[in-house]
């Protein structure tokens, strides 16, 4: 226990000194650690928005709103709505009137129905929701119903075939440009906190030489370096997990105010797990960093 | 094969080779036995190979051929992770001192027992000990460049005490020391040699030498060429040995 304490002690003591003693080099691998883990953070929340978007786009890919000209009468609605029923490809239609598609127009986030209510008079269309067997008929149906003279023509409908597939392109292509840049300043790094240690090491050569001669444990001259490399990392991600854990939200409500039609929203689970993730690849970062500098320049 | 170490030797050389990766070939065929409490000064001209086989008592590097063993263990089976057991058992001082100059005298000592992880409990009370060895109660708050080189050597005596090694190794201890304060390094030494710790001494100090009449081993070219008993800094002109 006692022998326990006095190497804890010591190498959180010389460590720390280290970490003051070349104090400039110390802050380029924060600052490094700082700037890969503020990229893990980002790029991990918006590849989370939109796995959120496309899971709520795919819900929503086997269903097609058809717009109905205001002048259209209920009557001729009801029949166009039996018309669809008919046809074997459709599952179900629903009848929304111009009032539920407002209700439902009020009900999305960070849209402030004060802006609604001066508009006066109500400029959504009344729809036929449509749900089809197969995703694929979709295209043919919003084709047929497109010639109807009830149907609205500004726009007919919310047909938009590709847009789950351009997301998905989007996160794809996200995923793999921040997962180059992560692995390319993961390496970069680690050296910089390689060289932190070299020259830490370099700083004690005169006292791990007397450690030697005196019988002190390769461990022991080790151990030193790698809690240096910890607090690089730990400081180093405790910043980045600052901003990222403070920035989220705020970020999200502006994007909702900006992207209204986008569902977008906060997550505090998957944030606190963003945050976890970054502080343990900061750990991560700190200890393979200075393992190899140990390796490297402690040998013998 | 196996080399049947004899337990009287505590330091046992069984023709030893040592040739350096740049083919510099320090010694060769030493054969040679230490037993315990034994005084011995290893003399030669520099570059003989004295400080080699200082460096592979302490195991800084391997044997090319041959064997030596330290207190019954054969150094170049000795795996690294038992490597520091070995030193804690041999004290070494050196010419330059190798002491640290942030920190005083109380800390440099102190230093080997924290280092090596020694309980805590007892540095304070061990480290006093060796100081008071050594005549350097009073100074323990003052730092190496306010001693003079005599002081600091004792400070490394001291360092290397705190062990209570079985084995005492000096290599060129009094080379930057004046006469009067090499002698009493020396009388140290001889101290340290009656508490019962084998002592070994790489020297170029004649003077010391001849007086003391002590076991010398003379190594020239990586050989050794004399050793004997009760000896001195040159051969008899009429010795064979």
């Amino acid at each position: 226990m006692h022998r326990l304490w006095n190497r804890i002690d010591f190498a959180f003591s010389s460590a720390w000194q280290n970490f003051w003693r070349n104090a400039a080099v110390s802050v380029a691998s924060v600052l490094i650690v700082w700037v890969v883990l503020l990229a893990l953070g980002s790029l991990l929340l918006v590849l989370h928005s939109l796995d959120q978007i496309v899971a709520l786009e795919k819900t929503k890919a086997s269903a097609i709103s058809v717009y109905l000209a205001d002048t259209t009468p209920l009557s001729s609605a009801m029949d166009f709505k039996l018309h669809l029923e008919n046809d074997s490809r459709v599952t179900g239609v629903t009848y929304v009137s111009k009032d539920q598609a407002m209700a439902r127009f009020r009900q999305l986030p960070a849209l402030d129905p004060s802006v609604i209510d001066t508009l006066g008079t109500n400029p959504l269309p009344a729809s036929l929701d449509v749900t089809v067997k197969d995703i694929r008929d979709l295209a043919a149906i919003d084709q047929e119903v497109r010639s109807s003279p009830l149907v609205d023509k500004s726009p007919a409908t919310n047909y938009e075939p590709n847009v789950i597939d351009k997301i998905i392109l989007l996160a794809r292509v996200a995923g793999i440009a921040g997962l180059v840049l992560i692995i390319g300043l993961t390496g970069l790094s680690v050296f910089i906190i390689m060289l932190t240690i070299r020259t830490a090491i370099y700083l004690r050569r005169k006292e791990i030489e007397v450690m030697k001669l005196v019988g002190a444990t390769d461990w022991f001259v080790r151990w030193p370096f790698i809690v240096e490399g910890l607090i690089v990392g730990v400081v180093g991600a405790a910043v980045a997990v600052l901003i990222v854990g403070f920035g989220y939200r705020p970020a999200v409500i502006n994007l909702q105010s900006v992207l209204i039609f986008i569902p977008l929203a906060f997550d505090p689970v998957y944030l606190r797990v963003v945050l976890a993730a970054m502080l343990l690849f900061g750990l991560l970062l700190g200890s393979v960093g200075s393992y190899l500098g140990v390796r490297r320049f402690l040998k013998q | 094969m196996a080399v049947v170490v004899p337990t009287a030797a505590q330091i046992h050389l069984e023709h030893v080779e040592k040739t350096y990766p740049n083919g510099t070939v320090a010694l060769r065929d030493v054969t040679l036995e230490i037993p315990k409490q034994d005084f011995v000064f290893l003399v030669g001209p520099s570059g003989a190979g004295k400080s080699t086989l200082v460096r592979l008592l302490i195991r800084e590097e391997k044997v090319t051929a041959g064997t030596i063993s330290v207190e019954g263990q054969d150094l170049s089976r000795l795996k690294r992770r038992h490597l520091p057991f070995l030193r804690r058992k041999i004290g070494m001082v050196f010419q330059d001192f190798k002491l640290l100059p942030n920190l005083t005298v109380f800390q440099n000592v102190a230093f080997a027992l924290r280092v090596t992880e020694g309980a805590l409990r007892h540095l304070k009370p061990k480290v006093e000990e060796v100081l008071s060895i050594v005549g350097l109660e009073g100074k323990e708050t003052k730092f190496p460049d306010q001693l003079s080189g005599g002081e600091q050597q004792r400070v490394a005596i001291a360092r290397a005490l705190v062990h209570d090694p079985r084995i005492f190794l000096a290599d060129e201890p009094t080379g930057n020391l004046d006469p009067a304060t090499s002698w009493e390094i020396i009388q140290l030494l001889l101290q340290i040699n009656a508490r019962g710790t084998t002592v070994m001494m790489a020297t170029h100090n004649r003077e010391i030498v001849d007086v003391m009449r002590r076991r010398v081993v003379a190594i020239e070219g990586g050989q050794i060429v004399r050793d004997e008993d009760a000896g001195g800094y040159h051969a008899p002109a009429l010795e064979s040995h």
